[in-house]
Order: structure tokens, then sequence, then C-alpha cells
């Protein structure tokens, strides 16, 4: 009996102190990520999440932000998705339900499709890292875009190629969903503007353990310009054996794959010659961008790309809003954040977005770079 | 013509890579009917290490392949003796599931120390051999090279030597080879330690063309094991001839008809020659 009396006092105890360590949260507001964390995309969700990271420490080392007169910090809670759409949606649903998050950040197009179907019925909202454009065209009115739509670059890298290095075009792309809906693009815009697809070998990116076959096949037809991209750096291995066969002529890379990373792979600007992508953030000479990447390497040791740059602006747009609410309710936030970017401090913005479109994309303007005698050199699109 | 030659340098070296890691795979099922899942992370942490004794000590790429051998073998051994060994009574189900659980382990442990950024190791051997428009680097003829040395010695190790007579005597026959008094447990931590050896070896050697990161293993255990299974569980040939078979279908298919199909072919292959032979290519019987 006394037994039973000292177990009751201990779970009356112990549910008390956790009651009593519910009320101490009060000034803080919870924010999740899906991500791949781990297995063979986990270099990108880590690169996404040291943005969202860093952006989380400025504010919470200020002392929070003000909501409705109370000193509020963030709670960042990274999940593990390991790349899978119905790891995501899972993932979503237990952020929300044991953690009440008012917004999940999520870094690619499978997971964002899956945690959609289900976003506005639970009320949380879908902050998506992917240029694939019907993201946004599906009219979720509580998914924010961060990166600018793809459709742009296609129209650009092929004007851009046709004009200068070419019009045979070999098709090496990647074999996951975005690359396919990316590769198909370019293939219709190639063929619409005049130029010839020689060859259309996609190759995976994800699982092959070796290029040299696919890359073989399209160096037999000869093409002008090589159409490649999925992460970087196995695109890097792709533009080094495509060189190493003896290929002269220029790339388009999907936006996936960064330049200067590529090249870094690849063995030397000199391997990627002709490339034309978009614009790293290491080139970005404004100061917001300048700025930023001295304070990211600070603290990471390592340069950013633009997913750590954009993740960073998007988190600090999204607690900006939270500010000028009052509110974590995510129609409100969500309605909010064009305002917020706008009255948000340089500083924070390292690619001054300043818009919001009416389906909730980032507007961004479009860039393109090329690799022009081992430097990589922006070029105005017209 | 030399597009042709062109690919069959390709087969050749997959399949050496193949081939290598499947040796080791065969090893241990044939002598302890382990099936080593645990083999494609020894592969992962045999290429850091060469990374580590090559980037981080600038060790020339031979130590570094030997110290990288050493290591894993080690490894190998630890693995042996502080998990398998003790499951040897246990139903085989728990061998699997340690298994699973060493890839899972290595693979978390190797993240936390050098993160998941993907990585470049450059062999000295960077040129690029140029026959007539046909295209071969050098670290690929390293590659076929090197695989042809290590099997060779192997085959000399086990076929000439005492020590290896008794890993064969293990595998043909577990009872007899207690009754000749050969000592098990020294057999078992030999084996694991010459498949740690394979697996690193097959790592140093493919990785200088390739990025070195912590899932690296993945791509390779999964051909492996479709290759020891094709040429048999626990057969040193098998798994040799099983490496050349998937290596040449990813190549030849991949080239000739698509790179998207070239899985389809390799896996249309095993489901072909289990159709006409169930044991495998070279199994004596089927386990």
């Amino acid at each position: 009996m006394k037994i039973a009396k000292k177990l009751g006092r201990a779970v009356a105890a112990a549910t008390l102190g956790m009651s009593l360590s519910v009320g101490a949260m009060a000034g803080e507001v919870s924010i999740g990520f899906t991500g791949p964390l781990s297995g063979g995309a986990a270099l990108y969700g880590e690169n996404t999440l040291s943005g969202l990271r860093m952006a989380v420490a400025e504010i919470n080392a200020a002392g929070g932000f003000d909501l409705n007169g109370e000193k509020t910090t963030i709670n960042l809670i990274p999940l593990d998705d390991r790349y899978s759409p119905a790891q995501a949606a899972t993932n979503a649903k237990r952020l929300k339900q044991e953690s009440n998050v008012s917004a999940v950040f999520v870094p690619h197009s499978g997971g964002i499709f899956a945690l959609q179907d289900f976003n506005e019925k639970d009320n949380f909202l879908v902050m998506a890292y992917s240029s694939v454009p019907s993201i946004t065209e599906k009219g979720n009115s509580l998914t924010v875009r961060i990166p600018p739509t793809f459709d742009g670059y296609v129209k650009a890298f092929t004007d851009y190629a046709l004009e200068h290095q070419g019009n045979k075009l070999g098709m090496g792309g990647a074999t996951h969903e975005y690359a396919k809906i990316w590769s198909s693009m370019v293939k219709k815009e190639w063929e619409s503007k005049g130029g010839e697809v020689v060859a259309d070998t996609p190759m995976d990116y994800n699982k092959s353990a070796d290029f040299f076959t696919g890359v073989s096949r399209i160096i037999a037809e000869n093409p002008d310009v090589m159409f490649v991209g999925g992460a970087s750096e196995p695109t890097g291995l792709v533009v080094q054996q495509a060189r190493q066969m003896g290929f002269q002529g220029g790339f388009i890379v999907m936006d996936q794959a960064k330049i200067d990373e590529v090249a870094q792979v690849a063995g030397g600007l000199d391997m990627v010659e002709g490339a034309i992508g978009v614009v790293p953030l290491s080139v970005y000479e404004t100061p917001a961008a300048q700025d930023f990447i001295k304070r990211y390497q600070a603290e990471y040791d390592k340069m950013p790309g633009s997913e750590a740059a954009y993740n960073y602006l998007a988190l600090h747009a999204l607690v900006e809003a939270m500010d000028a609410t009052e509110s974590t309710d995510p129609k409100t936030i969500r309605a909010a954040i064009g305002d917020a970017l706008k009255n948000m401090d340089d500083s924070k913005n390292p690619y001054e977005v300043t818009e919001v479109t009416e389906n909730g994309g980032f507007v961004t303007e479009t860039t393109l770079a090329v690799v022009k005698d081992g430097e990589i050199v922006q070029v105005e699109i017209d | 013509m030399s597009l042709f030659l062109q690919q069959i340098i390709n087969g050749l070296t997959l399949g050496s890579i193949y081939g290598l890691v499947a040796l080791g795979l065969t090893l241990v099922y044939g002598i302890l009917h382990i099936p080593n899942f645990a083999h494609g992370a020894l592969y992962m942490v045999g290429a850091f290490m060469s990374y580590f004794f090559m980037v981080d000590l600038g060790a020339h790429y031979w130590i570094a392949m030997a110290g990288s051998a050493a290591v894993v073998a080690v490894l190998a051994i630890l693995c042996e003796r502080l998990v398998f060994h003790p499951l040897r009574h246990s139903p085989p189900i728990h061998d699997k599931i340690a298994a699973i659980g060493i890839l899972l382990f290595l693979e978390a442990v190797v993240q936390m120390f050098w993160g998941s950024d993907f990585r470049r190791m450059s062999s000295p051997f960077t040129g690029i051999l140029n026959f007539d428009g046909l295209i071969i680097p050098e670290q690929r003829l390293l590659i076929i090279a090197g695989a042809f040395v290590l099997v060779v010695a192997l085959q000399l190790f086990l076929r000439k030597t005492m020590t290896g007579a008794t890993i064969i005597a293990m595998a043909q026959n577990r009872d007899g080879a207690f009754l000749v008094g050969i000592d098990a447990n020294r057999v078992a931590m030999m084996t694991f330690a010459i498949s740690g050896m394979l697996a690193a070896f097959a790592a140093t050697l493919y990785a200088p063309i390739n990025l070195v990161y912590p899932a690296m293993g993945h791509l390779v255990i999964m051909k492996a094991f479709v290759i020891i299974i094709l040429g048999g569980m626990g057969s040193v040939p098998g798994a040799i001839v099983g490496g050349m078979i998937i290596g040449f279908a990813e190549a030849l298919g991949g080239f000739y008809i698509s790179t998207s199909y070239k899985d389809i072919i390799a896996f249309g292959l095993l489901v072909l020659i289990l159709s006409v032979r169930p044991q495998g290519l070279f199994a004596k019987g089927a386990h």
C-alpha cells in the first residue's frame, strides 16, 4: 500500500513537472523541417538545414522576436526522410501533432507534393524548396515556393546555347522526377527553336556506380552541347568523363547542380568551359550576398550554395511575418510574407527577394552564368 | 569498332570492382553461411580510410591502400568476434539483423566523423591513354589489372598454402574440418579479414574515378548480392564470372540498348540464369 502511495505521488510529481515544462515553453515557436539527412542525398539535406539553422541561431541570439508582447524564440525540429515522399508525409504529420508547427520546410518536390495533399486540412504552411513550376500552379493556399521556377532557366539556357555553341544537343539528364521534368522541357524548347536532339541518354545520377557507358553513347553522336545535371558532384563526374572522351563543346547544366561545385569535382573550371547554368552564390557581388557568405563561412567553414541562402532568407521572412502579424496562424503568415520580405533587413535577404506571387512563389530574377576562359561570368538575359 | 572495344573496357572495369566486392561476400557466406549485409559498409569504410591516409596524412596511394586494407581487416575481425561469433548458436535471422545493424552503425559513425560531403580522392594515375580513338583512363586500366592480380593471389593462397586450405576445407565440409582438427575460430577470423581486405582494395581502386561518401556502399552491395546468387552462393569462380556477367550486361546493354534499361538487363539475366540453374552457375548444390 505504502509503495502504491509513493508511486502515486511520483506519478503526480512527474505529471506536474511535465505540465510545468510545457508552460515554460510558452515563449517558443516550433518550425519543422523534413528532408534527406542520411543516405545518398544527405549532403543536400544538410546544406538546406544549415541555412535554416543559421537563421534560427541569429534570431535566438538576439533574444527571439516579439509575439504579442512576449519574447519568443524559435525551436527548429529537423526530421530525416531519406528523400522519400511517404516518409516526408509521416514526418509532417508527426511535427504537426507533437509540436504543433505552423510551417514545415521541405527541400524536394516529391515530399512537397505529398504534404500538399493534407497541409490545408491539417493547417500548416509548406515551405517548398524546389523549382518545379506545378508546386505553385496547383493553387494550394498554404504553400510558399522559395526558389524561382525553372521554366525561365530552360528558355534562357537553350537560347544562349543555340546562339553561341551550336544546334546539336546530346541529352545526358538524370532519371529522378525533377530531372525528368527538366529534360522534357529542355528537349521541347530545343526542338521548337530549330535545334536537333542527337542523343537522349538519361543516367541514374543517384544509383549508378559509373557513367562511362552513358557518356560514351552521347559522345558517339558528336553533339555540340550536352545537357547534364543532377546533384553537383555526380554531374562533375559526368562532365569529367565527357572531357576525357574528347568532348569539346559546352554544357547546359540543370539548376540542381551549381557550376562552381561541378568544377570542383570535374577538376577545375577549365574542364567546364562553356557550361551554362545558374549563377552560383559565390559569384554574386551584392553586399547582401557577400555579407551572408562571410557569416556562413565563419560558421560552417565552407562556401554556401543557394540552398543554404534561400532557406536562410525564407526562415527570416517567415519569422518576420509572425512578428508583424503577432500570429502563428499559417493563413495569416502566408498573407503577410510578401510585406515581410519587403521590410526585412538586407542582411537577412542575400538574394534580395522582395515579392511573392499570388500563388506563393518568391519572385527572383532569372540569372544565367557561363564559364568563359576559365571564369564564371554572369550574363544578362534579354 | 573502337566504340565496341570501349564498352568492353567499361564492362571489364565494372566487372572487376563488382567481382572483388562479391568475392569477399561469397567467401564469408561459403564458410559461415552469413549473408553479410554489412559488407557494403566495409567497402565504404575502406574508401574513407584510404581518403584519410592520402589526404589527411599525405601517404602515397599504395601505402594508403595497404593501410586501409589493414584497418578494414581488423574491423571485419572485430565484427566477427563481437557480433557474429556470439550469435553462432542463434537462429540465422539473428545474424541477418546483426549484419544490418553493423551496416547502419558504420554508416552513422563515418557520417559523424566526416559528414555527408561528397569527397574526391585522386590517385597518381590520372593520365588517359588513347589508342586510335579507344580511350582508357589509366586508373581504369589499374582497376582491371589490380583485380586480376588480387584474384590470382587469392587463388594461390587458397590452393597452395596450408592456411588457405583450411578455409577451403571449412567451406567444403564443416564437420570434416573439425574432425581433422581445424580451428574454426581462426578460419572464421581469417575469412572475415580477407573479405574486409578485398573490400578495401576494391574501394581504393575505384574511389579515384568516383565519389567518396557515406552511402557509397549501397551501389555495389546490391550488385554483389545479385552476383553471388548468380554465381552460386559461396563459390569463388562464381563471384568472378558473375561479376563479369553483370559488368558486361551493364556496359553493353547500356550502350546498345538504353542506359535506362541497364539494370533491367542485369536482373533479367539473373532471372534467366536462375530459371535454368536455380542453384547458381557454379554451386555444387543449393544451400
